[in-house]
């Protein structure tokens, strides 16, 4: 008798951890496509490809920041200052296509990820080298970037971009939006740095314990540093974009960013702990974020509904991420 | 001890820093010092309204000492710049509030310490407070706003209201002047309408999905200011609809706004900063040095402008809104390089 209650409980127990398994696996994945279904029957307009372009679109920039900030919170760090990164980057980027005598928008772009790239540079220095945490010269940063980017566009925006600089938001190939293509891009190259390369392979071992990777041989300072330079060029990158999209380059872009960037990557279910995590769940997570926003714009649903439905969803993803952790 | 000794040296010098300070400030003590307390130094109007204080004549020839206080947004950093308005003597203080009513208070204490306070473009619910204040009335930009949309669309159909941020003095007046005028065309229907916070960019997805969810259905697009009509624009832009044939229209006259009216792509009305700033820094010298005080700003009669100045007693003065033309539409924008 007391012997088949155990096999009983022992049965239902390792249903649950497959369970557990199964749903830290691949919950992200059904609730999106659940998410996908819901919104397809609610509105009739969703599934059109005007839509779908549309979401992506949306999605785009967010979605940039959110694959840097995936290899920052890998490491174990966080990045607060990338909105503004994305502000000072932008202004920069507007202030070389305006006018009369705009310069190649391709100039603009790479002065925008140069700009991003000298931030991050500043705050891999403070984190790596000087053992600053994370948290506070990213938030400091935060501050100065933003302080940056007034004092540079004098708190105005700056109109009458060029054109051609427009395009890299505003523009398709091939049906598809050029924000989108940069966006996937991103995606492939990041996704294949992460799983196919040693360094890749560094950036998770530094998240997952630090002091093994360092004996191991690793240079973890270095791997710390390159993911704040590699999140300041990506955000300098979103910056770019960003302000094709709104065809000024505004001083009050970004605000806030950091906080759909990081919940993007904490919805995939990446540990803001470090070592475990993928680009392509916060792919996901940075989709499950767009087309809750846009469907719940389909379907007129009042925006204070919006920010807690997706703080809700923040939280339930935590909580499987947790759940992962105690059924190992 | 060596950090000890660090943060002793750091201390002297904050404190020599504020000394340095304090004497400055002693020193031009026998100049009238206005501060105006504004509600955020990133925002393209604020910007132009702390530019036009800061070449008031007076203020740019030194004899009247302006601090212009950034209260980024926050309705209580603004009320904490106050106490310290108040506690450093200033002469007067203007105000642009960012909440209509947690603006009350601080004004009420600045009263109390018998500093008079000037209101200047949006407002507190009890204006009574103030020694005077001078604005645009939005309401009656709601109006026009909204008048110039629907006559566009021929008086009948579709539109989109695209909201300010919620429980502001010009998102509610805004939103006032725009319903009462629905009330005129009852064939007018609004299908949507939802706030984008005063944002470009969040206008610009709000839009695009307004524009999927309501396809061939959306004749007009109201922007409660101009930087969500242009995010509209935009988005009509890039849905592959011809702007001219979907009515847009925001408020405020900023730059960009200017440019699109240029090319015929939107509407918009023009909101005086020079005026507004200008005109607060007279009012505010004249409760500091009485009635002989001679006003400078140009919005007023007593200058050749169209805003009576009363001596300066009047409690409010209403500063007319400029609808944005095809014909003045090169001034303003010259105008605009200047300021």
């Amino acid at each position: 008798m007391s012997d088949l209650t155990a096999s009983q409980a022992a049965g239902s127990e390792s249903r649950g951890r497959a369970f557990g398994r199964f749903l830290s696996r691949y919950g992200i994945l059904i609730s999106f496509l659940i998410l996908f279904v819901i919104l397809s029957f609610a509105h009739p307009n969703f599934l059109s490809t005007g839509n779908l372009t549309n979401v992506l679109r949306q999605v785009s920039i967010n979605g940039i920041l959110a694959i840097g900030m995936t290899f920052v919170i890998l490491t174990g760090g966080i990045d607060l200052s990338v909105g503004s990164i994305l502000a000072v980057a932008g202004v920069v980027a507007g202030s070389l296509v305006t006018g009369g005598d705009p310069s190649h928008p391709m100039v603009a772009i790479l002065a925008a990820v140069a700009v991003g790239a000298a931030v991050g540079t500043i705050n891999g220095t403070l984190i790596a080298r000087f053992g600053v945490p994370a948290f506070v010269a990213t938030l400091g940063m935060l501050s100065m970037a933003r302080g940056a980017t007034l004092l540079y566009s004098d708190g105005r925006p700056i109109p009458n971009l060029s054109p051609a600089f427009r395009w890299l938001g505003q523009g398709f190939i091939a049906g598809v939006p050029v924000p989108v293509i940069v966006f996937l891009l991103v995606f492939v190259v990041a996704w294949i740095v992460l799983r196919f390369t040693v360094y890749g392979r560094w950036v998770y071992a530094v998240g997952g314990n630090v002091k093994s990777a360092r004996t191991s041989g690793i240079p973890t300072r270095s791997v710390v540093f390159s993911v704040y330079l590699l999140m300041g060029a990506l955000a300098g990158l979103a910056g770019a974009i960003l302000t094709a999209r709104t065809t000024s380059a505004l001083p009050q872009a970004g605000l806030g960013y950091e906080l759909d960037a990081i919940a993007a990557v904490v919805i995939g279910g990446t540990s803001l702990t470090g070592g475990i995590g993928s680009v392509v769940y916060t792919l996901i997570g940075a989709l499950i974020i767009g087309v809750i926003s846009n469907g719940l714009d389909l379907m007129g649903v009042s925006s204070y509904y919006q920010q807690i439905i997706k703080g809700a969803i923040i939280v339930v993803a935590v909580l499987v991420d947790r759940s992962r952790n105690l059924n190992p | 001890m060596a950090s000890t000794i660090t943060r002793r040296a750091l201390a002297a010098l904050a404190g020599a820093g504020i000394a340095a300070l304090a004497i400055g400030s002693a020193a031009a003590a026998d100049k009238p010092r206005i501060a105006a307390v504004v509600q955020s130094l990133d925002t393209e109007f604020n910007v132009l309204w702390a530019n036009a204080a800061n070449s008031h004549p007076l203020v740019k020839d030194g004899t009247v000492t302006l601090t212009v206080l950034d209260g980024r947004m926050d309705a209580l950093t603004q009320s904490n710049q106050f106490d310290t308005a108040i506690s450093e003597k200033y002469d007067a203080l203007i105000f642009v509030p960012v909440d209509i009513n947690a603006g009350n208070d601080p004004v009420q204490r600045a009263k109390d310490a018998g500093v008079p306070v000037i209101g200047s473009n949006t407002l507190i619910s009890n204006t009574d407070l103030y020694k005077s204040y001078i604005s645009s009335n939005d309401v009656e930009a709601g109006k026009i706003l909204a008048k110039s949309v629907f006559d566009k669309m021929g008086g009948k159909g579709n539109v989109v209201i695209v909201e300010g941020m919620i429980g502001q003095s010009a998102q509610v007046q805004r939103l006032e002047g725009i319903e009462a005028t629905l009330k005129e065309y009852p064939d007018i229907k609004v299908i949507e309408q939802k706030t984008a916070n005063w944002s470009r960019a969040e206008a610009l997805s709000l839009v695009e999905n307004w524009l999927t969810a309501h396809p061939d259905e959306i004749q007009g697009i109201i922007g409660e200011n101009d930087e969500m009509a242009i995010g509209a624009l935009e988005a009509v832009k890039g849905h592959g609809l011809d702007p001219k044939k979907i009515p847009i229209a925001g408020v405020d006259g900023v730059t960009d706004a200017l440019l699109a009216v240029q090319r015929g792509e939107m509407m918009s009305t023009l909101q005086d900063a020079d005026a507004q700033a200008q005109g607060a820094i007279d009012l505010a010298l004249a409760a500091v040095q009485g009635e002989s005080y001679q006003p400078k700003a140009k919005v007023w009669d007593v200058n050749g402008g169209k805003l009576a100045w009363e001596g300066g007693k009047s409690q409010h003065y209403s500063v007319p809104w400029v609808p944005v033309t095809g014909e003045n539409v090169e001034a303003l924008l010259a105008m605009r390089k200047t300021q």
